[in-house]
């Protein structure tokens, strides 16, 4: 098993400042990028949208956000609707669009899922792959998000 | 020219069709003649409603976007199939084009990259 290394952990740090710019004209800023521990496990927010991986890698990709965050991420896309469903079908979508982007770098045996998405309140991340998964905490506008990287590559 | 939205996400369909009806477009008379959040419902919907362009995401439960794809033109070699995926590995964007696709946009997109697909696939 190959553990995916700092070089690899910026792939998605370029996705999130992509995707913010590309969505609101507006950059993110990653505030911090750990490795997550007991002492200090993936912050988790209102919603969470996770993508599993599976060919070449294993593991999952989240990506964590509050209400807030959501609510103007989807006035930003002009999005009228704002139900529950909403909510989650937007942090799914990017949940899907960070991990999707990151095929640039890890290729198309990087196989990813469709997003399943949930709402607070949650235990914690599942099928952990990563004794320590990558933990990446963006701020967009004044609200904090999180996107946590728990993958290996095994072939 | 008829077109038919093809994403898992509704935020994602709901965001194309809103810059479809975009003014520069107008000029180029689409109509938007259906939704369809699986590649399954995609294949129902082209029978019923005959596009001549559609927007198709890649990852979908039930049937994939390359799946569909190759379906869709099957049935109508003529239609235009613009996919819109975050898949942004080369070799995916190939395989779509390979069977069927007339172009690929990557998420995220804004609203001028995507008149400007629309535009080159109605051109």
């Amino acid at each position: 098993m190959h553990k995916i290394n700092e070089t690899e952990i910026h792939v998605f740090i370029d996705a999130i400042g992509h995707y913010f710019n590309q969505i609101s004209n507006e950059i993110a800023i990653v505030k911090a990028a750990y490795l997550a521990s007991d002492a200090e496990p993936p912050p988790l927010y209102d919603y969470l949208g996770t993508i599993n991986l599976s060919g070449d890698y294993q593991g999952s990709i989240y990506f964590s956000a509050p209400r807030i965050l959501i609510r103007h991420l989807l006035i930003a896309m002009q999005e009228p609707n704002r139900t529950e469903q909403d909510f989650l079908d937007a942090v799914g979508e990017i949940a899907n669009t960070l991990a999707g982007n990151a095929r640039k770098h890890f290729g198309e045996f990087m196989n990813i899922s469709v997003p399943t998405s949930t709402a607070a309140p949650f235990t914690e991340l599942q099928n952990s792959t990563r004794i320590h998964p990558f933990v990446i905490m963006i701020k967009w506008r004044q609200y904090h998000a999180s996107l946590v990287i728990d993958m290996e590559r095994i072939h | 020219m008829k077109l038919m939205i093809v994403d898992d996400s509704s935020i994602i369909r709901n965001r194309i069709a809103r810059i479809s009806r975009h003014v520069d477009l107008a000029k180029l008379e689409i109509d938007i003649v259906g939704q369809a959040s699986n590649g399954k419902e995609a294949v129902d919907l082209f029978v019923k409603a005959h596009p001549d362009i559609v927007t198709m995401d890649l990852t979908m439960p039930e049937m994939d976007g390359v799946e569909c794809t190759k379906a869709l033109a099957y049935m109508n070699p003529a239609v235009r199939i613009l996919v819109i995926s975050a898949l942004s590995d080369k070799s995916t964007a190939l395989k779509a084009l390979k069977n069927g696709a007339s172009g690929f946009l990557y998420k995220p997109f804004n609203d001028e990259q995507l008149i400007s697909a629309l535009e080159s696939l109605v051109n």
